[in-house]
């Protein structure tokens, strides 16, 4: 008999449900968190507040890690590297240019796609998510 | 205005060429790791660990807070 099928009725129904329950506070905090004006002392602690919840989880709980390799084979993470590398070197540029309308940051690029409060709820969720999965790791 | 289309096609091309890198390594047969991966790889020593979720905060914080 595998596991799954000595699993209660209850514990397989409630962990999606806990799941969503938690997606659900997100998307309201991050909904909340968003609106937030920039600059802010308040958007500083809507940002603190995640980072320090989640710094507490993953050295305090943490939840169930899925198993980082032993090793990764470097050429094939030297097609990353170079990416990342690239791109924060072009990003670098457009500060030292200092012509943010002629060569602009990936910063000044998003920050107007990103204004729209729908939007913004959005992608603070991604971040919550994202952070979410990086202390998984 | 040229100097501006370079830059931002700059950009597209360095992020499309993430999310191509991403799609490659999770098709399997390959040597690429996916992101997870490799960022698993990097968390495995408590630096790293801090590095990495450091640099998720500072993105939250650039783009949310800022």
């Amino acid at each position: 008999m595998t596991a799954e099928e000595t699993r209660e009725p209850g514990q397989q129904a409630g962990r999606p449900v806990l799941g969503t329950l938690a997606v659900l506070g997100l998307a309201g905090y991050a909904w909340v968190a968003s609106g937030l004006p920039p600059f802010s002392g308040r958007a500083l602690v809507g940002v603190l507040i995640p980072g320090a919840a989640l710094g507490l989880i993953a050295y305090g709980r943490p939840p169930e890690r899925i198993p980082a390799p032993d090793r990764i084979d470097l050429t094939g993470f030297s097609y990353w590297v170079i990416c990342v590398a690239a791109l924060l070197e072009w990003e670098a540029s457009a500060f030292r240019d200092n012509s943010l309308s002629w060569h602009p940051s990936l910063t000044a690029l998003i920050d107007p796609l990103i204004q729209p409060h729908p939007v913004r709820g959005a992608a603070f969720l991604v971040w919550l998510l994202a952070g979410w999965a990086l202390i998984r790791r | 205005m040229i100097t501006r289309t370079i830059t931002i096609v700059g950009f597209a091309a360095l992020i499309s060429a993430m999310v191509t890198l991403e799609f490659v390594a999770r098709r399997g047969s390959t040597r690429i790791p996916t992101a997870g991966q490799w960022l698993g790889y990097l968390m495995r020593s408590r630096a790293g660990r801090a590095l990495v979720l450091l640099g998720w905060w500072w993105l939250g914080w650039h783009y949310f807070a800022r």
